[in-house]
């Protein structure tokens, strides 16, 4: 007989336990009857639902939030939020607070990539915050157990929550019977154990429970370390993005020109301009005038384009600080002076006639002086000139007065007339001498500068378009075209060497290091036909990526092949032209050069800016492609037989190793000075045997076997210097070499080839007084440091160094946090093993009576 | 018929913990507490240390008593683990690296491991720039806590020891249902009922001697503990941020090159706290004044000013209390003077 439930049985067979039905409640609703009915209180049928979205549902479910955090920062601005609600306002504050710690240092950063980084490196953290349960917890548990550990749920409200939030109060009622059994078939519960159900729903809060406190132990570990290893795989793809976005922008300068110009505002400095004009009209012009003019119109400009304007300014706005100009026009207000002085007195009309100097006197009594028809800055000769005419007009009326006191009378008056009347203050004789000031800002000088202004700002709204060209394409910083392609290569290039981390970290501590580990790895790899010829297949794919790159960067093609030259010289003759027409000549010779010579003009340096990084970052790369041509050649000695055939067997092996030395680790210095190297002064002359090489490294028979007292500088062996050059840059490149860089593909090839003859013509030219005749070719040239400079490029041992020091210290990063990483994620996954396990009840068995 | 899969029946159990026995606890009952110093500093400890021990314990172990408070308080762990790990990823291997690779690293990482410090700090403090002011102003102290005693289950046949625990909540933890019980006074020494809400009422202009304060006071307690609430969630982060950018300006390499914390040498510990002052208040003014142009060298101010502006509009909002009772009375409605006809 099967057991009876008794609680069953006690609701069927009670009187007051009667069921009520509930569609009549409705209708004929009696509260005493609802009151007897003791069934009645019981909890409302649950409108909750599980949610099952997918990856799909991310946009819709996404939006559906954002309304309701939206709706829920309303309620609770009105103080009306539930718990829920609240909740989810706290995680909008922490992304808020994080987008503003990602906003403030995306100000701080410089460039593009650095500052893109501040909001990837938050979007990481918080998909790992996400990703890291569902990857590592939420996926392994489902695959191990078959339970979702983070089911969400939507309760009646339609508020989204974790299932297995609080595990005393879980709504196993969203589960179906069906549901709940397949999870139960899936974790081998048997079919016959009392209670099935709820040992399932036991079995599956267990293990919800120990991953959800696996999540908080792993996340702060997990969390960071997943965003940092995001940020880390996310570099690359970013770096390939942001380059080809600003190769793009760069070139949308040049193509819409004209648009770029006019975002370039000046209102600010015309206003200023006008307000400086205005300021000055008519008046004098002065020091402060001339100096705010030319930081008004030099603003923007260069150095010494601004020098040249001041030159011009010289010229064409002369200062004379307090001159002013004093003719016979100036007479008239001399007497009105004397006049005006003498008319408060009491003196008659006929004597004030008779005391004022006439205009010949006025006239004769300063032109005798040279004291008129000029400008002058100090009047007290010509004060001095009318006190004189004034004290003999004076004496004369004084004398007629027998008393002598009209005598007095006229001194004192004549005294107020050269006396100032305060501090600071001219008298009024002085100021009737100083009316015309000698230079002033007229209509017609203002209308120029007013011109000249225009015609400048349109000159640097075009020049500053070209500039931000020029700089977004190869100016000397990070994340610039060609900063980009030199990472780029130079990646390839030490890749393709495939450098153990072990050399890889002895290369970084020093150049003299880096150089003997490369040195290793060269003669290895040229030891080995297959091997160097892979290598150099790896070099000329990216020294032709290189090339592709730097073609808009030519500035050796024609004006009309190349749009940003053909601009620059466009805009600079233009302007050139133009103020020469003003008169600015200075201003122009420093804007395009003197006479078509364009030499150390802002015209030049536009172009020339480019030219020079280009020369630079290229010469680093074909330095190293010859350095590994001419490593395969001394493994393939049978190559330079040429070279050496002559030279005893030691000198054959001192050449070599200078030759290696150099190409490896020489500086602008060591070719400067034609070398340094302590040779044996006699070597064994009756051994011409060739050199012996062996896995690509030369085995000396007599190099370094001798003490350094006996080696000496042998300082004028010029064959020597001449073979080691050939060596170096003369001879053709290995036909090995050639035929893997002849294929119409590599378009650097010509270029590459160009490099190495300058580069013997202008080291192995190069004149040092010392050694005058070291010379290749017999003809000295005379070129710059800083084009000798660019053309060496950069030393393989330094770059190779650079490289082993950046590989290193990410490489540490990665082999401690990734190691940290994938124990972390080791660990997770394993524990799932240890999950969920509970002792099974026994079968039920069936109890017979 | 149906057995409980664990039972305890046929035991002798109570369910209520008393000193001096064996399950030996501080609280019988579920206790409100006095919100001070000691008793936050004791209660954060006691939910540190727990959720390091007792709470992972029972978790791993997938005890029927873990609960949802246990696994927020676990939150601890994460954000622990998380702003050490952080430190780490940005320092830990900076010791291998070349003396100037090194030194370039190592003023990153600093700046990065004082932000994360800075981060957890200004988020904490600037809680309180909500929480004083809205106490000053309605007399409610949204983070009153109680101790709760939790009744366990069972968590095998054989144990009766551990039938109690502690927990920590707050009083208006839930705005849902916040513990009402707990503001009531204790009758039995003497205390009025009601005189934690009759204080409430009469800060907020309720009246005094209400008959029935609490009713009074719990939608007005509750408005205010929904809005200081967002004000915090709000503006406790944009501090958090403005910590974060303080931490990265200049001035601080000041204090990284002479940072110590070997208390024990006392002068150079006394010097680096000096330092660090200074660091503060220059890197303050720094992170206030700017550099560069235009929105770069205001992108400080915005974001101290942001911070700010939140704290002040949470806690303006928070004192706009729109739920209190009306004061309109029966005499207002009913005029006695006037005929009316009922019926």
């Amino acid at each position: 007989m099967r057991t009876s439930n008794l609680i069953q049985s006690y609701i069927s067979t009670h009187p007051a336990s009667q069921q009520y039905q509930s569609d009549k409640a409705v209708r004929e609703f009696d509260v005493h009857k609802e009151l007897s009915n003791r069934t009645f209180i019981k909890p409302l049928p649950s409108n909750g639902k599980l949610i099952r979205t997918g990856v799909l549902d991310y946009p819709s479910q996404f939006r559906k939030d954002m309304i309701y955090n939206w709706n829920a920062f309303k309620h609770a601005a009105k103080g009306e939020a539930n718990d829920h609600e609240l909740g989810k306002l706290n995680d909008v504050g922490m992304k808020i607070g994080g987008l503003a710690i990602a906003a403030y240092l995306f100000t701080r950063k410089q460039t593009p990539m650095t500052k893109l980084f501040e909001f990837i490196g938050l979007g990481t953290f918080f998909a790992a915050m996400d990703l890291w349960p569902k990857l590592f917890i939420q996926l392994p548990a489902k695959l191990v157990h078959g339970v979702n550990v983070r089911q969400e749920y939507e309760d009646s409200f339609g508020r989204k929550k974790m299932f297995y939030q609080d595990h005393q109060f879980i709504p196993w009622d969203l589960y179906s019977e069906a549901e709940i059994n397949k999870v139960g078939d899936r974790l081998g519960v048997p079919k016959d154990i009392p209670n099935r159900r709820e040992f399932i729903q036991e079995k599956m809060r267990k293990i919800a429970l120990q991953n959800n406190t696996l999540w908080m132990l792993t996340a702060g570990f997990a969390t960071p370390l997943m965003s940092a290893l995001m940020c880390n795989a996310l570099e690359s793809p970013v770096a390939k993005f942001l380059d080809q976005r600003a190769t793009k922008q760069a070139e949308n300068l040049l193509t819409n020109f004209q648009d770029e110009i006019a975002k370039v505002d000046f209102t600010e400095s015309t206003k200023q301009l006008d307000s400086l004009l205005a300021e000055y009209a008519g008046k004098p012009i002065t020091t402060d005038f001339v100096e705010a003019l030319h930081a008004n119109l030099t603003d923007g400009l260069d150095h010494m384009v601004a020098e040249g304007l001041s030159l011009d300014f010289d010229k064409m706005l002369p200062v004379e600080n307090g001159k002013f100009n004093l003719s016979n026009e100036h007479i008239e207000g001399i007497q009105t002076s004397i006049r005006g002085l003498l008319e408060d007195s009491e003196l008659s009309e006929a004597e004030i006639k008779s005391l004022i100097p006439t205009a010949e006197e006025l006239s004769e009594s300063l032109s005798s002086k040279g004291l008129l028809g000029g400008s002058y800055d100090d009047f007290s000769l010509h004060t001095k000139a009318i006190q004189d005419l004034l004290d003999s007009k004076i004496s004369a009326l004084a004398a007629t007065d027998a008393s002598g006191e009209l005598g007095e009378y006229l001194d004192f008056l004549a005294t107020k007339l050269v006396h100032a009347p305060g501090h600071g203050l001219d008298s009024p004789l002085m100021a009737s001498f100083k009316v015309t000031p000698s230079v002033v800002l007229d209509d017609n000088l203002a209308k120029m500068l007013k011109s000249v202004s225009t015609e400048l700002n349109s000159f640097k709204a075009k020049s500053y378009v070209l500039d931000k060209y020029a700089f977004m394409k190869a100016a000397q910083a990070p994340e610039t075209s060609l900063a980009n392609g030199w990472n780029e290569v130079q990646s390839i290039l030490f890749k393709a060497l495939k450098f153990t981390p072990e050399e890889v970290r002895k290369a970084r501590l020093d150049g003299e290091l880096a150089s003997s580990v490369l040195r290793d790895k060269l003669e290895t790899i040229t030891a080995d036909k297959a091997t160097y010829e892979q290598f150099v297949d790896e070099i000329g794919k990216a020294l032709n990526k290189l090339h592709e790159r730097i073609q808009s960067l030519d500035m050796t093609q024609e004006a009309k092949h190349n749009t940003y030259k053909e601009k620059v010289e466009g805009v600079y003759d233009s302007i050139g032209a133009t103020l020469k027409r003003f008169g600015l000549q200075h201003t122009a010779e420093q804007l395009v050069g003197y006479d078509g010579v364009s030499g150390l003009s802002s015209k030049s340096l536009a172009l020339d800016f480019i030219t020079d990084r280009v020369t630079g970052v290229k010469s680093s790369f074909y330095r190293f492609l010859n350095l590994a041509d001419m490593f395969y050649k001394i493994s393939h000695p049978e190559s330079i037989h040429g070279i050496l055939k002559d030279c005893p067997r030691e000198v054959k092996e001192e050449l070599v190793e200078l030759a290696k030395v150099t190409m490896l680790e020489g500086h602008n210095s060591d070719f400067a000075v034609k070398f340094w190297q302590k040779r044996n002064p006699n070597p064994d002359m009756t051994d011409y045997s060739d050199l012996e090489v062996k896995l690509g490294k030369v085995i000396n028979k007599y190099f370094g076997t001798h003490d350094s007292s006996e080696v000496v500088e042998l300082a004028n062996d010029r064959n020597y210097y001449k073979k080691v050059m050939r060596l170096l840059f003369g001879d053709n490149i290995h036909p090995d070499t050639m035929a893997r860089i002849s294929s119409s593909e590599h378009s650097f090839r010509t270029d590459f080839l160009e490099y190495r003859q300058r580069a013997l013509n202008v080291f192995g030219n190069d004149k040092y007084f010392v050694r005058p005749n070291f010379l290749v070719d017999g003809h000295p040239v005379d070129a710059s440091s800083w084009s000798k400079f660019l053309l060496m490029g950069s030393s393989p041992n330094e770059m190779f160094n650079k490289w082993a020091n950046q590989s290193f210290n990410s490489g540490k990063w990665f082999n401690l946090f990734g190691k940290l990483g994938a124990g972390l994620i080791g660990v997770t996954l394993l524990a799932q093993f240890f999950f969920g396990r509970m002792k099974t009840p026994q079968p039920s068995q069936e109890v017979k009576a | 018929m149906i057995s409980p899969i664990n039972s305890i029946s046929g035991k002798n159990i109570t369910f209520r913990s008393t000193q001096g026995e064996e399950n030996n606890v501080e609280f019988d009952k579920d206790t409100l507490l006095e919100n001070n110093f000691s008793t936050r500093s004791r209660i954060a400890l006691d939910k540190f240390t727990k959720a390091f021990t007792i709470y992972p314990a029972k978790g791993l172990k997938g005890s029927k008593n873990s609960n949802f408070y246990e696994f927020l308080t676990m939150g601890t762990v994460p954000y622990f683990i998380g702003s050490a790990m952080l430190m780490s990823i940005f320092n830990s291997v900076n010791s291998s690296f070349l003396p100037n690779n090194w030194k370039s690293a190592a003023k990153l990482g600093n700046k990065m491991a004082l932000g994360v410090l800075f981060y957890a700090v200004f988020k904490e403090l600037s809680k309180s720039l909500v929480t004083y002011p809205v106490k000053w102003k309605t007399g409610i102290d949204t983070e009153i806590p109680y101790a709760k005693v939790n009744y366990l289950l069972q968590e095998d046949p054989e144990d009766y020891n551990s039938v109690t625990s502690i927990e920590y909540h707050k009083v208006g933890e839930s705005v849902d249902f916040p513990r009402w019980d707990q503001l009531y006074g204790d009758t039995s020494k003497g205390e009025a009922l009601n005189w934690r809400y009759d204080k409430i009422a009469k800060k907020n202009g309720l009246g005094e001697n209400l008959n029935d304060s609490d009713q009074e006071v719990k939608p007005l307690y509750k408005e205010v503990l929904v809005k200081s609430k967002l004000a915090k969630s709000i503006s406790s982060f944009l501090w958090a941020a403005t910590g974060v950018a303080l931490a990265f300006q200049k001035p601080w390499e000041n204090y990284f090159n002479v940072a110590t914390l070997k208390f024990w040498k006392v002068k150079d510990f006394a010097h680096s706290l000096k330092v660090f002052g200074e660091s503060f208040v220059d890197s303050a003014v720094d992170l206030y004044k700017g550099e560069g142009s235009k929105l770069v060298k205001h992108s400080g101010k915005m974001l101290i000013g942001a911070a700010a502006l939140s704290t002040v509009l949470g806690v303006l909002n928070t004192f706009h209390i729109t739920k209190k009772p009306s004061k309109v009375t029966g005499e207002d409605v009913i005029d006695n003077k006037k005929e009316s006809v009922v019926g």
